[in-house]
């Protein structure tokens, strides 16, 4: 598979998927409503975890309430729905116009979700707010760490949309599969650090979770964040998010090239 | 008699469409499972890092966790469907249920079963068997009514919330992101002993929106940690009632608001 540049093409993609999410106005705010309680809860929890201790384990208890914030306010930007277009399209028969668009399927589904996420950045103006009142907000502690999230967020970006294409790619086989996404979406949340920082975790199963590519979409980004990088050092957790990157883009090419030869067309 | 053998084949309709796909069947129920599992496995991360939340031992969160669980389980199983409501108004399916000679709202509960509802109650059970070795408690017969009496009240809890809420799709039609919103509210600070809540809170989470009586508030009782408890011990006793009381409610609310029904043509 060789990716063709089509330019005009992805734009117009992306702006029909910016306009799609402002069809949805109502449940976009309840998203939002959902990630405020979300942080609220776990706040109050981790609050009363910590007791009278300041500290445990190196951590301190402001690092962990504002870590758990901006993890839960990122996933909110990070869900990309991807999996859930590619089922809709096939069960629908829709899929053989995309596949006879003279753009490359895979690059179909990159320039949708570059425009879920463009249209939800102004979302950013009510979810920050909302943040900041239930949870903990602060700055980063440094210029550089504030930078470094910064890259780190954009692979973060990048690793869970490809995860959840290789997820909707597996739908060209099993054509439905409610219950393996949830199972997908569930070790993924978990996975990802945002309801448990890894550094709370038993050896065992952060030892587990770290060999896992989740963590490149919560853990490693707000570690950075707060300043107690996941590997200790900003550039190995950088790298550690740039291997998945680009081993995910080999993983998508075979399966696309398998699943492709797999197309079933429903109806029409 | 013969509402409840309707009732019966409805149900039975609904399991058996449900287990055509065996593959797929056995995957949601794993899902919901794993689904629950995750959510536990946070609380049980915490517990054990730092002993304690609020007092509470992990035996205790577990039992807690275990009878919501099971409440939600057994909710999910009779009223998954309330979160289908709106396809069914504005798809004008609701049409067809009025012209058969039989309870509208039954009708809308049998439609369809959501199977992973299996999964919550597989977890639930699983949960409150292993916790009630390790919590203090004297298992007389009284304290297992007790107990039944409670998950089944949580239940309806649940229930009632949901159809209330449901009812309002008959005027507004769009309404399931607030129901889900809801239900995510139940499944997130239902697990919790109250006293870690501020007190607005505590109250809110009591009196506006029943989450207390699904099971934290009958919890107190039987696990003694009525130390715990934000209101009279009263309320602790009486949530199963509280539950059965406001399904009552409930399923007036849903018959009055159905009135405000428009068809969408077929």
């Amino acid at each position: 598979m060789t990716v063709r540049p089509n330019i005009p093409a992805w734009i117009e993609i992306a702006r029909a998927n910016i306009r799609w999410q402002y069809m949805y106005r109502f449940n976009v705010f309840m998203g939002i409503v959902l990630t405020g309680v979300t942080i609220y809860l776990l706040t109050i929890v981790w609050r009363a975890a910590y007791g009278a201790q300041t500290e445990v384990g190196g951590i301190a208890l402001q690092q962990t309430l504002v870590y758990l914030t901006i993890a839960n306010l990122q996933l909110y930007f990070l869900r990309p729905e991807v999996s859930g277009d590619i089922q809709a399209r096939i069960r629908e028969g829709q899929i053989g116009f995309d596949l006879s668009r003279p753009v490359g399927y895979p690059s179909q589904l990159i320039a949708g979700a570059a425009g879920d996420m463009i249209g939800a950045l102004p979302m950013v103006v009510v979810s920050v707010p909302v943040a900041m009142i239930v949870g903990e907000l602060q700055p980063p502690p440094s210029f550089g760490a504030g930078l470094a999230y910064v890259v780190s967020f954009l692979f973060a970006w990048i690793i869970a949309v490809q995860l959840n294409m290789v997820i909707g790619l597996v739908s060209f086989w099993t054509l439905e599969m409610t219950g393996f996404e949830m199972m997908y979406r569930l070790i993924g949340n978990f996975a990802t650090g945002a309801l448990v920082p890894f550094w709370f975790m038993p050896d065992a199963l952060r030892a587990v979770v770290q060999l896992l590519p989740f963590q490149s979409i919560a853990f490693i980004p707000v570690s950075i964040y707060v300043g107690a990088p996941a590997t200790g050092a900003v550039w190995s957790a950088l790298a550690i998010q740039l291997f998945w990157a680009v081993a995910l883009i080999g993983v998508i090419r075979w399966v696309w090239s398998k699943a492709f030869l797999h197309t079933v067309i429903q109806g029409g | 008699m013969e509402r409840i053998a309707i009732l019966g084949a409805l149900a039975s309709a609904s399991i058996r469409s449900e287990f055509q796909y065996r593959a797929n069947a056995i995957t949601s129920i794993l899902g919901g499972l794993l689904y629950q599992m995750t959510g536990f496995v946070t609380v049980w991360i915490i517990v054990a890092r730092f002993n304690e939340i609020g007092g509470w031992s992990l035996g205790e969160i577990t039992f807690l966790y275990g009878m919501r669980l099971t409440s939600h389980g057994i909710f999910y199983a009779c009223f998954s469907q309330m979160f289908e409501a709106d396809r069914v108004l504005l798809t004008g399916e609701y049409d067809r249920y009025l012209l058969r000679p039989f309870s509208p709202l039954l009708q809308l509960f049998t439609r369809k079963l959501r199977i992973n509802c299996f999964g919550d109650l597989l977890g639930g059970t699983l949960l409150l068997s292993v916790a009630s070795s390790r919590v203090d408690v004297d298992w007389s017969p009284a304290a297992v009514l007790f107990l039944l009496a409670a998950v089944v009240g949580g239940a309806l809890v649940e229930g009632s919330v949901q159809i209330t809420l449901g009812s309002l799709s008959f005027r507004f039609l769009q309404t399931t992101s607030v129901r889900t919103t809801v239900n995510e509210v139940f499944n997130l600070y239902g697990n919790y002993p109250f006293s870690i809540f501020p007190k607005l809170l505590e109250y809110l989470l009591t009196f506006a929106l029943p989450v207390a009586f699904v099971a934290f508030l009958p919890s107190t009782l039987i696990l003694n940690r009525r130390d715990s408890l934000h209101v009279s011990p009263v309320l602790a006793a009486i949530a199963p009632l509280v539950g059965g009381t406001l399904f009552l409610i409930a399923l007036r609310i849903w018959r009055w608001q159905s009135r405000n029904y428009q068809s969408s043509g077929h």
